[in-house]
């Protein structure tokens, strides 16, 4: 090698003017069938990648990514609930000595642990040997705490009602024009909206939508006093003219919805009429 | 000899190629997706508004006026009304004409008789504009300025939101 | 042409053996899978990139149409994902990317876990890679309150409060996440929004070179 004086360099850089050293390093260091990343390896790589992302993109095709109703911080009744990979630690923060005044137990505590001793791994398993016969305290430790995560994520899961989570979902939203100057909106209001919702929409885990019902007004005047289902008798209170009024109501959103739904999508090219024909 | 090394080269080069294809095919299959996602706008095309009523046309005069329509605008996900302003009067041949308050030079608006009477003036570059709205050579602007689609149904005129060139003015 | 632009660049800069070493470098056996099937494990490191990538271009394209803000952030979820072309898979792409990255970093970290690979000399890379584990999943909290929606609003409260319950500084720690002491809201938004997609992929970006050019230097951990 060239050094001192002898060194040139291209203008006043550092760079070694003349041919330069690109040969690999020689890897003889595991003997066998070595063979260079570029193109060889890659490209077995890559095929292994291809063949993930055609699985993927099937995944992706399969499952449209879910979306809820809008945030609204009053939804009452709503069960909160992380992204699957995080329902280990929601999960844990159930157990008794994990929860309430043990709380930092289950949130800074275990985890801070775990997570802390998976950080820091190399400087407590020290020894030279690598296999896992040769550590089996870290190995145990290791397969505790997976399967602990894997059953808590298990137990966590289980124990959600998916079905009633799917009605928060966009794609079961429904939506009517609901008509406030109707003589039947206040009726509605008064004896109805606290369970069904502000536009008939239902309330999940409460009281289902009342739109599309299979009621005429009839029906409907007798469910609002006998009950129907879960629903309780005498939820409504008032006239008989009121009752009319409000079965009215009902029909009328009900119909209006379909017949505005038909109307939009034909004579406008607007969003609203790409929405209903979706 | 040497045919051992052309067959090493051609083996060689084989990787490459199909280390590219299989490249290109990820690629593609990631990116194309996302490609139609980014030119949407382009493909969902201009939509036509529906026509707004104005003003009847008993109110039209030869002296333009100013006047202001609300339209609905769907801006992607974003529903609002916006106001839109027109000249509207009769020229010279006794047709309306409702023209977009938008200067044909660099998009300022321009007003009424401000400057000079009988003249549409943009302030930004001084750009004038005769009182049929045709530009004054000399000044800025390249176009007349440009008119709203209108309708006329029982005495009441209705302007689309949607302006286009003079076209032969 | 281009051959003479690469020299002039080269002759400059001195790229080659930048790219040679990456290019050429000699990879073992035991790590090929096609020499030794069970080597797939090995493809779960390089896997896991390779989702993190779709992550990045996904995202980028996502906040084209996406608003941080709470009036009009559900609302361009769902017009992004209905209404623009494509918009189901490139949103679909991110939003299963994300549990994909989880699941490929688990499996990553369990692989050089019980190889034991990340010992001496590698405790570094080991440690880099927990890290970047713990961004991983950052990028996920803070992505799962974007769209809005009920199912993000409710998890976030409760993330918040965890966060809370740490002693001393969880008052402190809450109210810098959520940007109020007592709202989940406007702020919050734009506070997760911000982290989500500004300051964890800076520190994954970093984190990730990291691991890679610690990769070169030692070369991968021999076989067992």
């Amino acid at each position: 090698m060239q050094k001192g004086k002898g060194m040139k360099f291209v203008g006043d850089s550092r760079i070694k003017v003349g041919p330069k050293q690109t040969i690999p390093k020689d890897y003889s260091e595991y003997p066998g069938r070595t063979e260079p990343f570029w193109p060889n390896f890659l490209l077995k790589e890559w095929l292994v990648g291809a063949v993930f992302l055609i699985g993927f993109l099937c995944l992706v095709a399969a499952h449209p990514s879910p979306l809820e109703i809008k945030a609204d911080p009053n939804t009452s009744g709503y069960i909160p609930l992380p992204d699957w990979y995080f329902l280990f630690l929601y999960e844990l923060l159930k157990y008794e000595y994990a929860a309430a005044e043990y709380v930092v137990i289950g949130t800074i505590g275990i985890p801070g642990l775990a997570f802390g001793a998976l950080l820091l791994a190399p400087f407590l398993d020290t020894k030279p040997g690598r296999r896992p016969t040769q550590r089996p305290i870290a190995v145990i430790l290791m397969l505790l705490a997976v399967t602990s995560v894997i059953w808590l994520t298990y137990e966590s899961a289980s124990a959600v009602n998916w079905e009633e989570r799917a009605e928060y979902s966009v794609a079961n939203m429904t939506e009517v024009e609901v008509d406030t100057d109707h003589a039947g909106y206040e009726v509605y209001a008064n004896n109805c909206m606290s369970c069904h919702g502000d536009s008939l929409q239902g309330v999940p885990g409460m009281a289902p939508e009342l739109i599309g019902l299979p009621y005429d007004a009839e029906a409907i005047k007798d469910i609002a006093q006998n009950g129907i289902g879960e629903m309780p008798a005498d939820m409504f209170s008032g006239t008989d003219e009121e009752l009319n009024q409000l079965a009215e109501f009902i029909v009328a959103t009900n119909s209006d919805g379909e017949g505005s739904e038909g109307e939009s999508s034909g004579s406008e090219s607007s969003n609203e009429g790409e929405d209903s024909s979706e | 000899m040497s045919n051992k090394k052309n067959n090493q080269v051609s083996r060689r080069q084989f990787l490459n190629y199909t280390l590219t294809g299989v490249g290109g095919f990820m690629g593609a299959a990631l990116i194309a997706p996302m490609v139609g996602f980014a030119v949407d706008p382009l493909l969902k095309g201009e939509k036509s508004g529906d026509f707004v009523y104005v003003l009847d046309v008993d109110e039209i005069t030869e002296t333009p006026q100013k006047v202001s329509f609300q339209v609905d605008q769907t801006d992607g996900w974003y529903e609002s009304k916006v106001e839109k302003n027109a000249f509207v009067f009769y020229d010279s041949n006794g047709d309306i004409l409702a023209l977009s308050p938008v200067c044909t030079h660099l998009g300022c608006t321009v007003d009424w008789a401000t400057e000079k009477e009988n003249e549409f003036f943009c302030p930004c570059h001084d750009g004038r504009y005769n009182a049929e709205g045709e530009n004054i050579a000399g000044t800025p602007p390249t176009e007349p300025l440009h008119e709203y689609t209108f309708k006329v149904e029982e005495g009441k005129l209705y302007l689309s939101p949607e302006t286009h060139a003079r076209g032969g003015a | 042409m281009l051959n003479k632009i690469y020299d002039w660049i080269d002759e400059r800069l001195d790229v080659t053996p930048i790219w040679r070493d990456i290019a050429d470098h000699e990879v073992p056996e035991h790590v090929n899978p096609a020499h030794h099937f069970s080597a797939f494990v090995y493809c779960f490191g390089g896997l896991t990139f390779f989702v993190v990538v779709i992550q990045i271009l996904s995202g980028m394209f996502l906040t084209m149409y996406y608003v941080p803000d709470i009036e009009n952030a559900w609302e361009s979820v769902r017009y992004l994902q209905t209404e623009v072309a494509h918009g189901q898979i490139v949103r679909g792409m991110h939003h299963w990317g994300a549990s994909v990255v989880i699941v490929m970093i688990f499996l990553h970290t369990l692989r050089v876990f019980f190889q034991g690979a990340y010992k001496k000399p590698r405790e570094l890379n080991w440690i880099v890679g927990v890290l970047l584990f713990f961004v991983i999943l950052g990028l996920g909290f803070t992505g799962y309150l974007l769209p809005w929606d009920n199912k993000a609003f409710f998890a976030t409260q409760v993330g918040l409060e965890i966060a809370e319950s740490v002693p001393f500084i969880g008052t402190e720690i809450k109210t810098l996440l959520a940007g109020d002491p007592t709202i989940v809201g406007a702020q919050t938004l734009t506070r997760f929004f911000a982290i989500h997609v500004f300051f964890l992929p800076a520190v994954l970006f970093g984190l990730l070179a990291a691991h890679f050019i610690m990769i070169r230097r030692q070369g991968i951990s021999g076989p067992l």
